[in-house]
C-alpha cells in the first residue's frame, strides 16, 4: 500500500572502528565536539574525529496498483504561474472527477496532491501548492463531496510529471492530481 | 569641529560592522601561504584528495594568498624548504596510521622559520578527512585572531531529489565531500537541525496518509513522531536553546506559522491571514520573519511572538518568497526580473533592520534556502544554475562566495 511507511532498516550505530577504551567514552556520532589530548612529550594537541552510521531507507509497498483503473479516470487539474485560481475548463474537471468520486469512487477518499513548477523548492512553493489542492477541495465540496473524504498533501516543486526545461514543461507541473484512498 | 570629526569616525566605525555594507579586499594585501605534504606512506588519492581539501579551506578562510602546488618536505623540519622559505607562512602535514589503525594526521604551522602551533588530529575513517582539513583551517583561524569559523566545523543536513517524488536525507561537511545518506527512499524533505550540537533533526515526511513531522535521533537511529497536518507541514526554524520550534501547519488547508513548545507539545497559532504564511524565522527581540503573500504577491514581514501587527520588512523585488533571519539581519531571495523564466532571476539580498542598505549577495542563477550559521558572518545556500545543483557559502565580512556542487540529484532543502 502506497500510503504505507515502513521502516525496513535501522542499521549499524556508532560505530567506531579501532575503538579502543579511550575511545568509548566519545560520543560517536559528534565530531564537532572534539576531544584535545595532549601529545605525549610534546606541544601538540591531539583532535579525535568520528562519524555516524546511521542509515534508514524507507519505502513503500507495491500495493499501488489497486485503484490505478479508477485514478487514471480522473484528470489532473492545471493552474497560471503563481496562481491557484481555477479556470473554467478546468472546473469542468473537477465537476467530471467528482461525480467519479460520488459514483465508481463511492467507497474511495480522495487524497488530493498539489504540486508546483520547478522555481523554487522553499516552503513558499509547497504552500503555493497546498492553496491548489485546497482550492480543488472548495470546489468538489460544492460539487456535494463531503469534506471529510477529502485530504490533501503538497509536494511543491519535487514530484513533476515533467522536467524538460520549457514553459509547456512546467506548466504541465503546475497542478493538482487525485488519488484514491482506501 | 571636533565633534564632527567624532560623528565621522563613529560613522565610520558603525560601517565598518554593518554586513549590509560590502566590504572589498584586495587579495593581493594577504600573506603567502605555501602547505608542505610530509606524507611518507598513504594511501594516494585520500593523500591527493587531503591536499585539495586543505587548499580549499585554506581559501575558505581568505586570509591569505594560498599557492596551490603541492609542496613535498619532510615533517621534522622545523623550518620551510628551499621552495616555499619565501612564503608568509608555511602549512605541514603528515598523514599515516598508528599502531591501533588509527589514521593520525600532524600538523605544523610556521611563520619566519619558526613553528608556530604544532597539533595532531586522529580519526578512525578515512572518510572523516575532510573534517580534519576543517579542524585545522579553524585552528589556524583560530591562531591568526581571525573572526571565528565554528560553521566549519558543523555538518549540514540537507534533502536532495533523486527523482520525482522521491528523496533522500543526507548529512555532510559544508564542501560535500564527506556525505552519509541517513534516510532513503519515498519523499522526505525539510530537514532541521534539533540543536546546536547536532545529534538529531526535525524532517517533514510526505511519504505517507498525511505530512508527519518526525525527530530522527542519530545517536540511536530511532525517530519519534512530533507533530501531523493535512496538506503541509514543516520545521522552519528552532529555537537557540532548542526548546521552541516554528512549524508551518496547514490543518485546515490554510498554511499559517505555529509556534511549537517542544517540552509541553503545545502549539501557538502565530499568524491567521487567510492567504499563505510561512517560513518563520526568529529574529531579535522576540519576533520572527517570515514569507507572506498579504499584499498579493510572496514579501518578508515580521511580528512579535506575543502579538501585535504585522511590519513588511522589504520594499525590494518582485517576489521575496524564502528568508533567514539573525539578530537584527535577513537575508531574503528575490526575484528581479520582469520574465519570471529568465535564467538570472533569483539573487539572495542582505538587509537590516537598523539601515536602509540592501546587499546583493549573488549574481547567477537561482540562489535560494539561505541560512544563516550561528555566528551570522557566513550564509549557507543552494544554487541551481546549468543544471548544476550547489551548496554556496558567502562570507559576509569577506566579501567572498565559495560553491560546492552536488554530483547527483537536485538540493532542496538545507540547515547547518
Amino acid at each position: 500500500m502506497k500510503n504505507v511507511l515502513m521502516v525496513s532498516a535501522v542499521a549499524a550505530l556508532l560505530v567506531l572502528s579501532g575503538c579502543s577504551s579511550k575511545d568509548s567514552s566519545i560520543e560517536p556520532y559528534d565530531n564537532s565536539g572534539v576531544t584535545i589530548q595532549p601529545e605525549t612529550g610534546g606541544n601538540a594537541n591531539t583532535e579525535e574525529l568520528s562519524g555516524e552510521d546511521v542509515v534508514v531507507i524507507e519505502g513503500t509497498d507495491a500495493n499501488e496498483m489497486t485503484l490505478s483503473a479508477l485514478e487514471s479516470r480522473m484528470k489532473s487539474v492545471h493552474f497560471a504561474f503563481d496562481k491557484f485560481s481555477i479556470s473554467p475548463e478546468m472546473q469542468d474537471i473537477i465537476d467530471t472527477n467528482s461525480q467519479l468520486v460520488k459514483s465508481d469512487a463511492k467507497n474511495y477518499s480522495v487524497k488530493l496532491e498539489g504540486n508546483c513548477d520547478e522555481w523554487g523548492s522553499d516552503e513558499y512553493n509547497y504552500a503555493l501548492g497546498l492553496k491548489r489542492a485546497n482550492a480543488v477541495k472548495s470546489s468538489m465540496i460544492r460539487d456535494g463531496i463531503d469534506a471529510t473524504r477529502i485530504t490533501m498533501v503538497s509536494y511543491g516543486e519535487s514530484n513533476p510529471t515533467c522536467t524538460d526545461k520549457t514553459e509547456a514543461c512546467w506548466a504541465q507541473n503546475r497542478r493538482v492530481d487525485f488519488k484514491l484512498l482506501p | 569641529m571636533r565633534h564632527l570629526i567624532g560623528i565621522f569616525l563613529m560613522t565610520l566605525l558603525l560601517s565598518a560592522n554593518d554586513a549590509t555594507i560590502e566590504v572589498v579586499k584586495k587579495a593581493d594585501s594577504f600573506a603567502s601561504l605555501a602547505i608542505e605534504d610530509a606524507t611518507e606512506s598513504f594511501e594516494t588519492s585520500a593523500s591527493r584528495q587531503f591536499f585539495k581539501n586543505i587548499v580549499s579551506d585554506m581559501n575558505v578562510l581568505s586570509l591569505f594568498n594560498v599557492e596551490r602546488k603541492h609542496y613535498i618536505n619532510n615533517y621534522e623540519d622545523n623550518s620551510a624548504s628551499l621552495e616555499t622559505r619565501s612564503f608568509d607562512y608555511v602549512l605541514r602535514y603528515r598523514l599515516h596510521k598508528d599502531d591501533s589503525g588509527m589514521i593520525v594526521v600532524n600538523m605544523k604551522f610556521l611563520h619566519n622559520e619558526s613553528v608556530m602551533m604544532e597539533k595532531v588530529y586522529k580519526m578512525s575513517k578515512k572518510n572523516l578527512l575532510v573534517f580534519v582539513a576543517h579542524s585545522i583551517a579553524y585552528d589556524i583561524n583560530d591562531l591568526m585572531g581571525a573572526t571565528p569559523v565554528d560553521w566549519m566545523k558543523k555538518k549540514v543536513v540537507f534533502a536532495k531529489l533523486t527523482s520525482p517524488g522521491r528523496s533522500e536525507i543526507v548529512i555532510a561537511d559544508y564542501t560535500l565531500t564527506y556525505q552519509h545518506t541517513i534516510i532513503k527512499g519515498a519523499l522526505n524533505v525539510f530537514p532541521q537541525w534539533a540543536d546546536k550540537d547536532q545529534r538529531a533533526f526535525y524532517y517533514t515526511a510526505l511519504g505517507g496518509d498525511i505530512p508527519t513531522l518526525y525527530k530522527m535521533d542519530l545517536k540511536t537511529g530511532t525517530k519519534i513522531k512530533i507533530a501531523t497536518s493535512d496538506g503541509m507541514l514543516v520545521c522552519s526554524d528552532v529555537s537557540d536553546d532548542g526548546r521552541k520550534l516554528l512549524l508551518t501547519m496547514a490543518p485546515s488547508g490554510q498554511p499559517d506559522i505555529y509556534l511549537f513548545d517542544t517540552q509541553t507539545q503545545q502549539k501557538k497559532r502565530l499568524t491567521t491571514y487567510r492567504g499563505i504564511d510561512v517560513n518563520g524565522q526568529f529574529m531579535e527581540n522576540n519576533k520572527i520573519a517570515f514569507v507572506s503573500n498579504r499584499l498579493g504577491y510572496p514579501n518578508i514581514f515580521s511580528k512579535k511572538l506575543n502579538g501585535g501587527g504585522v511590519e513588511q520588512m522589504v520594499y525590494y523585488g518582485r517576489s521575496n518568497a524564502a528568508c533567514s533571519a539573525h539578530n537584527e539581519y535577513v537575508v531574503y531571495k528575490s526575484r528581479e526580473s520582469q520574465n519570471e523564466f529568465e535564467r538570472n532571476t533569483f539573487n539572495l539580498h542582505l538587509i537590516s533592520t537598523k539601515t536602509d542598505f540592501i546587499r546583493r549577495l549573488t549574481a547567477t542563477g537561482v540562489n535560494e534556502y539561505p541560512r544563516f550559521s550561528a555566528s551570522g558572518d557566513t550564509i549557507l545556500f543552494i544554487k541551481n544554475y546549468q543544471q548544476q545543483s550547489s551548496v554556496g557559502v558567502i562570507r559576509l565580512q569577506e566579501n567572498k562566495s565559495f560553491l560546492f556542487p552536488l554530483k547527483i540529484g537536485k538540493l532542496q532543502s538545507i540547515d547547518w
